[in-house]
């Protein structure tokens, strides 16, 4: 065989010819060499780093693209939609197959995804996590999905993705109580090793507190795809599993009701059923788009809406803190009957003030009230009647009845952020402002005005104790959240005296909301109106600024003799408690319970020219509207 | 017939069955279908040059090669007027539907004139006039084809100059001389002839990690495919740096990566061995060879189809900077192989004429 190759060796017996063919068995040395060097190469290349080659090539043509889970549904307590999902189209950027860095931030920028810096920071960002695409859009626009796919072959490290986004029907009605999404922190990823690294979890409202329920399991799609980027075919799928869907008691007639009596305005609505807690209304006003957090990437807009003076992020429902005014004068009078300190005949006398430490006290009604009892003081509001009460039993006592009703603590409902509010006492007193309790304080605390602080929440969770046969229930949204109501033990002759008292607000002849008492779903409760600044003699309260008008509380049940709805509404500088937030309770007993009556005929009552809430007045948004507590430190001298 | 060397044809045929099977791979993934007939005719019609060559008379070509390497210089000449520029170059003579690339046949034009200056001359060592006349046969085409430009052609001339050199018998000191004028040569070229392209090139290859999306690109896509065929390969059409296109100039430089993504390290050394039978029987031939003409063409021959086997595998597998070179019978392109089939009919022609009795 050789010999055949090599031919039977009768060379070199030429002279002439074998320098010529000594030099060519020299090249086929040359070359021969050469070809074995070849070999070798190939041999490292094709069997001892087979692998790392292999991982290469995998690497070149698969795409692990994340498949987010989309997040489960909520419905209200009648099965309506309250939260879902549309879809919508993300844009990844897959870092490693990037070429030109800038040239991908000027198409991007070309594209409108975002300004110049944004784009550049959120590629900075994504090429950090080089082995894992990168959201760098979402919510991508028709115009810009057809220009990633028409630039396809250029960019070939964009893709556009399908996926959902959070979708309120309701839009910022809900705002709050849905809540915020954010992409996973690096503490959460510690804690749940189920979270993966920019997968987008509940911040804030129901999306964070059911986040377990609501998240889902993201999938995984691997895509084989040919040098330009371009798909060819799907090699494996663990598909996500989508979100648990959850029902909440939330009753959206009510809550749009709500959103409509409050239009304009800026506070809270909380409603809630006494029996067992379930909370059927929850509004914070003024609210934000909530889309601007329904994905990934939180817009530039986010500092704009944290820097507003009127505060659209906070949650007031739950997180801020209002002297509750005479809202309290029902809790300080169950508080006396249970602990004797009064009888329901007990009387008083109010000739319009009162000194009381050498400090004139004055009651709201010039004139005052003459002669009242327990009811008569609650149904007109008497301050006097209070003042007395307070200064008879000190700081200690009222604290420990307002403590009993479950203000100064948090209700314990499900959301987080929630405040706990103040109930001031001597101790508190030294502890954190380092001077004793000053006895005039306590006649203003003993008409809900000074260092005592509640949110909505808590005014809801301490009227319905006063209604529901004195128990204290654990606000919640979903029925899965409800814990038993703990009894208080206080006497039912207590109890029937207070809200016999709350019905003459409504029904009785001097009763503060008495304009409301002809409607179909009879209702009773309690105005309040918190200071905002000293009043002035014989100023009436739309003659001021609007940061400066006191703000309007009510607080009510229905239907009177077997409550199954409470309301705590507070109009923040709404000024007349009766007139501005009164109503707005009215009109959600009304949806709630007088079925077909027509609630938009239910107004503020307001003098000519007069508008309710900030308006669009300059003057208030560059303004900052005084905090509560601010307002709180206003010696305040009446109550309605 | 009978007289015919049958290894050397072997060694075509397994070359040619492997380019076909390779190009129908890509052929499916670059979507050209039609590609594959074309290489198939190419490679038939060079199978019949190669034997039509075979049965030709060297010695007679040879004694024609002055007016043969004339009528290429012609041609050379023409094409830098007559050329339409395509792909930044004017080497291409279109003849209607057909194009041709006279820089393939003007290389065994340069051989058959070097093999005719080998014929004349007896003595064992070169002198200054026969180097002279030697630069002059190889290097004058070699120029026109610089002029088009297509650096990467005209350096396939270089081999067949040194193999003439070499062959016919150079001092030691002037082989030293070569290559300090070459060392030269090339510094002067880098500073004023390369474009940054092709600098780019070199430098890539000296640090391949200088850029892995630009220039190094083409390379490390190459050492990818390669090195993940593994030793069996994964299959006809299922090659994933070919089929979806990660390798660059599949068709032509870097066909050898779609064969061995393929075929792994078994198949590739099918390949190689078929190479290295063919260029085997070359110089075989070359040492059977009744003259100096004929042991100068086959020998010529095979070292030129030997560089431009071991530069184009060289550049597959990551060893030499990519040069546009491409693998001989292997790579997509007629002129080429009908080049290659005629300068195989010569060295055949060689073969069967080899005993001075006939």
């Amino acid at each position: 065989m050789l010999r055949k190759v090599f031919g039977d060796a009768t060379w070199f017996v030429r002279d002439d010819l074998r320098p010529l063919q000594r030099r060519v068995v020299a090249m086929m040395l040359f070359v021969g060499v050469a070809f074995l060097l070849l070999l070798g190469r190939l041999w490292v290349l094709q069997v001892l780093q087979t692998e790392k080659w292999r991982r290469a090539a995998e690497n070149n043509r698969l795409r692990r693209i994340p498949l987010e889970a989309p997040r489960g549904t909520v419905t209200d307590v009648r099965g309506e939609i309250l939260l879902d999902n549309r879809p919508s189209y993300q844009l990844l950027l897959f870092p490693e197959e990037m070429k030109d860095p800038a040239a991908t931030e000027a198409f991007l920028i070309r594209i409108g995804i975002a300004d110049a810096a944004e784009v550049r920071a959120r590629v900075a960002r994504a090429r950090r996590t080089s082995h894992l695409p990168s959201i760098i859009a979402d919510n991508l626009r028709w115009p810009q999905v057809a220009a990633v796919a028409a630039h396809q072959a250029e960019f070939s490290e964009l893709q556009v993705h399908p996926a959902t986004r959070r979708f309120l029907p309701e839009g910022p009605s809900v705002a709050h109580l849905v809540g915020q999404l954010g992409e996973v922190s690096p503490e959460q990823l510690a804690a749940n090793p189920a979270l993966r690294p920019g997968q987008l979890v509940g911040r804030s409202g129901l999306e964070r507190a059911y986040q377990d329920v609501l998240g889902g399991t993201p999938g995984n799609l691997v895509v084989v795809v040919d040098a330009l980027g371009k798909q060819v075919s799907s090699l494996d799928e663990e598909p996500p599993v989508l979100g648990h869907p959850l029902q909440v008691t939330i009753d959206l007639q009510l809550q749009r009701e709500a959103a409509a009596a409050m239009a304009g305005q800026v506070g809270a609505v909380v409603a809630l059923d006494p029996r067992d807690g379930a909370v059927r209304v929850l509004l914070s006003q003024p609210a934000f788009d909530p889309d601007l957090f329904a994905g990934h990437l939180e817009p530039a807009r986010w500092r704009e809406l944290n820097e507003d003076p009127l505060k659209p992020l906070h949650n007031r429902a739950l997180q801020a803190l209002y002297p509750p005014g005479s809202t309290i004068k029902p809790i300080y009078a169950a508080g006396a009957l249970h602990s004797g300190e009064r009888t329901p005949a007990d009387g008083a006398s109010c000739s319009g003030a009162v000194t009381i430490f050498g400090h004139p006290y004055r009651c709201w009604l010039k004139g005052g009230h003459g002669g009242v009892n327990l009811y008569s003081a609650i149904e007109a509001s008497c301050d006097t009647y209070f003042y007395r009460l307070a200064q008879d039993v000190g700081i200690e006592k009222l604290a420990a009845w307002a403590t009993l009703f479950g203000l100064g603590e948090a209700t314990g409902i499900e959301l987080a952020g929630e405040s706990s509010g103040l109930v001031p006492s001597d101790a508190w007193s030294r502890r954190v402002r380092g001077h004793p309790w000053y006895g005039g304080e306590t006649i203003s605390v003993g008409i809900g005005q000074g260092p005592i602080l509640a949110t909505p929440m808590q005014l809801a969770v301490a009227y319905a104790a006063l209604v529901n046969g004195g128990y204290r229930v654990t606000p919640h949204l979903a029925a899965r959240s409800s814990k038993p109501p703990k009894p208080l033990g206080l006497q039912p002759e207590t109890l029937a005296a207070v809200r016999r008292g709350m019905e003459l607000v409504v029904h009785g002849e001097r009763g503060t909301a008495r304009r409301w008492s002809r409607l179909p779903a009879s209702f009773a409760g309690k105005t309040g109106t918190s200071q905002v600044v000293r009043k002035v003699e014989g100023v009436k309260w739309y003659e001021l600024p609007w940061e400066q008008r006191h703000h309007a509380l009510f607080v009510g049940y229905a239907p009177p003799e077997a409550p199954t709805l409470v309301v705590a509404v507070v109009v923040e500088h709404g000024g007349d408690a009766a007139a501005v937030a009164a109503p707005i309770a009215a009109r959600i007993f009304q949806r709630a319970l007088a079925p077909g009556f027509d609630t938009s005929t239910i107004l503020p009552v307001l003098p000519e020219g007069v508008t309710p809430g900030p308006g669009a007045s300059a003057a208030v948004a560059t303004r900052p509207a005084p905090s509560p507590v601010a307002a709180a430190r206003e010696p305040s001298v009446e109550g309605t | 017939m009978r007289r015919l060397d049958w290894w050397l044809v072997l060694a075509v045929g397994v070359i040619a069955a492997c380019a076909t099977l390779a190009q129908r791979s890509t052929a499916l993934a670059l979507a050209a279908p039609g590609s594959v007939n074309r290489q198939l005719l190419w490679l038939a019609i060079g199978l019949g040059l190669m034997l039509a060559f075979s049965l030709a008379d060297y010695r007679v070509l040879v004694r024609f090669a002055p007016l043969v390497w004339g009528a290429s210089l012609l041609v050379l000449a023409a094409l830098l007027v007559v050329a339409p520029l395509r792909a930044g170059t004017r080497s291409w003579l279109v003849l209607g539907p057909y194009t041709i690339q006279p820089s393939e046949f003007a290389r065994v034009a340069a051989l058959l004139a070097a093999a005719a200056l080998a014929g004349e001359h007896r003595e064992p060592m070169l002198d200054r006039q026969r180097i002279a006349r030697l630069c002059v046969a190889v290097g004058a085409p070699a120029a026109l084809v610089a002029a088009q430009p297509d650096l990467g052609m005209a350096l396939t001339y270089v081999p067949l100059l040194l193999a003439a050199l070499w062959l016919g018998g150079l001092p030691w000191r002037v082989w030293a001389g070569l290559v300090l004028t070459g060392a030269m040569l090339a510094g002067g070229a880098w500073a004023f002839y390369l474009k940054p392209y092709q600098k780019e090139r070199v430098l890539t290859f000296v640090d391949s990690e200088r850029d892995p999306y630009g220039a190094g690109y083409q390379q490390r896509q190459s050492k990818i495919a390669v090195g993940s065929g593994g030793l069996s390969g994964k299959g006809f059409h299922s090659g994933t740096q070919s089929q979806l296109r990660f390798l660059p100039a599949q068709r032509t430089d870097f066909i050898f990566a779609v064969w061995a993504e393929e075929t792994g390290f078994v198949g590739s050394g099918i390949l190689v061995g078929a190479y290295v039978l063919l260029l085997l029987r070359m110089f075989v031939v070359s040492l059977y060879a009744r003259d100096r003409a004929g042991a100068m063409l086959a020998a010529g021959a095979g070292f030129v189809v030997a560089v431009q086997v071991i530069v184009n595998l060289a550049m597959v597998t990551g060893m030499a900077p990519t040069t546009g070179i491409t693998l001989p019978l292997l790579s997509w392109g007629g002129s080429s192989v009908w080049a290659t089939a005629i300068t195989l009919g010569l060295v055949q022609s060689v073969w069967r004429l080899r005993f001075a009795n006939v």
